[in-house]
């Protein structure tokens, strides 16, 4: 039986609007011509190097921006959560209430969300902290936040953005854990990493994307191969070309 | 998000907002009706004894003026910045633009429901009684709600197109305070010119119904509330749907 579709992109393309002065108005594209299709319980990870699109790419699934071009069909009532460190918390409130919120916003009432604060709290080890503001916060400890709720609040779709550098190593090992069996199981999940270690771990396919285009896809073995192999070449390029130089 | 999870978000996040406002400062919640009496108290200064109102009631005037505008004024100016500041939120959801100013304009509603009961309590203190006609306050608040709600969907998504915006927005509401007839009689203008004002200002002609039915015991102007709520309410629905439309525009904009 085929498995449910969650989201498919079509010849998506998306331009993003740099912000500058009214007349110094540029665009720039970062998505280039991408299909992919996101059925239920797919692990599916992308790989690229800095400014590939990824996160974009995760933005555009999530339905946070629209494509400039192409279609975007998602499956109606499939709730997905953008999981991404620095993003989601408003600095005036305190840990709970942002907590709270984030569930909110995933659909549950305020009291199934309250109900969910303890187990939160105990997972992230903010103890009283949960009380102050989240712009008192290290960026370890709102890390350690986003995480917690993240891995408490359920969703059909879970978009993953280099989220497991958290914390210190210890809580690091218990996140790796978490996440590990959070996103096993009949969990759809969308993870960029510039970890091919955590992608091999959770995916079983995976997508490489290089300026905007989707480079290689398939099996996740395959496509991390084949990543790691141009990246040793290109470095042994520049190498040569800089040895060639001098 | 349907209906009933978009009225929770809003409710929530504006009382959320409300404590964490409160939490900051040493005198917290007694600022909602502090804040509100002191500008009271420079204005009387300023228009009741050095410039010589010569109303017998400039006070309480002042009062059932002042206050239902700070509840204007507060609503559109913090919701200006409600889209633009809410990058945390809107870079991670995909979330309906409208219910950022939305919870800001409730957020100041709250506020101002102490603002209002501190009015009645002043009025009566002075010995203004109620009567039926302070009923009248149940719409006049309801048509209030919808003419912030709209305007500050407006500013908001105005600074997301535009941070200079918000320059424009203060602007205006500082232009609104000398044209609505706060410490001086709308009733007392040139009837070609008060009708004027009436139709053209919603703030000038909400307070002057406030003062009809709190202060003078009188029915306030039905017709032209009744044509205010259905164009503003009409209007209102129109700048929503336009949001929606243009949710991922002012993603990009806000979070750029």
């Amino acid at each position: 039986m085929p498995k449910r579709l969650q989201v498919k992109l079509e010849n998506v393309s998306f331009r993003y609007p740099t912000m500058g002065s009214f007349w110094a108005k540029r665009e720039q594209d970062v998505i280039h011509d991408v299909s992919l299709e996101i059925n239920a319980a797919d692990k599916l990870g992308v790989i690229g190097l800095n400014g590939a699109g990824k996160s974009t790419l995760l933005q555009i699934l999530g339905g946070i921006v629209s494509p400039s071009r192409g279609r975007v069909i998602r499956h109606p009532g499939v709730s997905t959560s953008l999981l991404a460190l620095g993003v989601g918390f408003s600095p005036d409130l305190n840990g709970s209430d942002n907590a709270i919120m984030s569930a909110v916003l995933q659909g549950m009432t305020e009291r199934e969300a309250r109900n969910l604060l303890p187990a939160i709290q105990e997972f992230s080890e903010l103890g009283d902290a949960m009380n102050q503001p989240v712009r008192t916060y290290s960026a370890g400890m709102r890390s350690r936040l986003a995480f917690s709720a993240a891995m408490h609040i359920d969703v059909d779709l879970i978009l993953v953005d280099e989220v497991l550098a958290v914390g210190d190593a210890r809580f690091r090992e218990k996140a790796r854990a978490a996440m590990l069996e959070k996103l096993g199981g009949d969990q759809t999940v969308v993870m960029v990493s510039h970890s091919t270690d955590q992608i091999a771990d959770i995916c079983d396919k995976a997508i490489w994307l290089h300026q905007g285009r989707i480079e290689v896809s398939g099996d996740v073995d395959n496509v991390l191969a084949t990543f790691q192999q141009a990246c040793v070449s290109n470095e042994s390029d520049s190498h040569r070309g800089l040895s060639s130089g001098v | 998000m349907t209906l009933s999870q978009a009225l929770r978000f809003i409710d929530l996040r504006a009382r959320m907002a409300l404590r964490a406002d409160a939490s900051t400062m040493y005198l917290g919640y007694v600022w909602w009706v502090l804040e509100p009496l002191l500008f009271v108290a420079i204005f009387y200064l300023v228009f009741g004894i050095i410039l010589e109102s010569g109303r017998a009631d400039f006070l309480m005037f002042l009062i059932v003026g002042k206050l239902p505008f700070q509840w204007f004024s507060g609503g559109v100016n913090s919701s200006s910045n409600s889209i633009v500041g809410a990058k945390a939120i809107i870079s991670q959801v995909n979330i309906t633009k409208a219910l950022l100013p939305l919870s800001k304009v409730q957020e100041s509603t709250y506020r101002q429901m102490a603002v209002f009961s501190l009015m009645f309590f002043l009025l009566i203190s002075d010995g203004y009684l109620p009567s039926l006609h302070w009923l009248w306050v149940i719409p006049l608040f309801l048509v209030q709600y919808l003419v912030i709600g709209f305007l500050a969907m407006i500013c908001a998504s105005l600074v997301c197109a535009a941070r200079d915006f918000a320059k424009v927005i203060q602007l205006f509401v500082v232009g609104m305070m000398f044209a609505s007839g706060i410490f001086w009689d709308v009733r007392s203008l040139d009837p070609v010119v008060q009708s004027m004002v009436l139709t053209y200002n919603p703030i000038a002609l909400l307070i002057d119904s406030y003062r009809q039915v709190l202060m003078f015991d009188r029915v306030p102007d039905v017709a032209r509330l009744l044509n205010l709520t259905l164009i503003t309410g009409a209007l209102a629905a129109v700048v929503f749907l336009l949001m929606r439309r243009a949710n991922s525009w002012l993603t990009l904009r806000a979070i750029g």
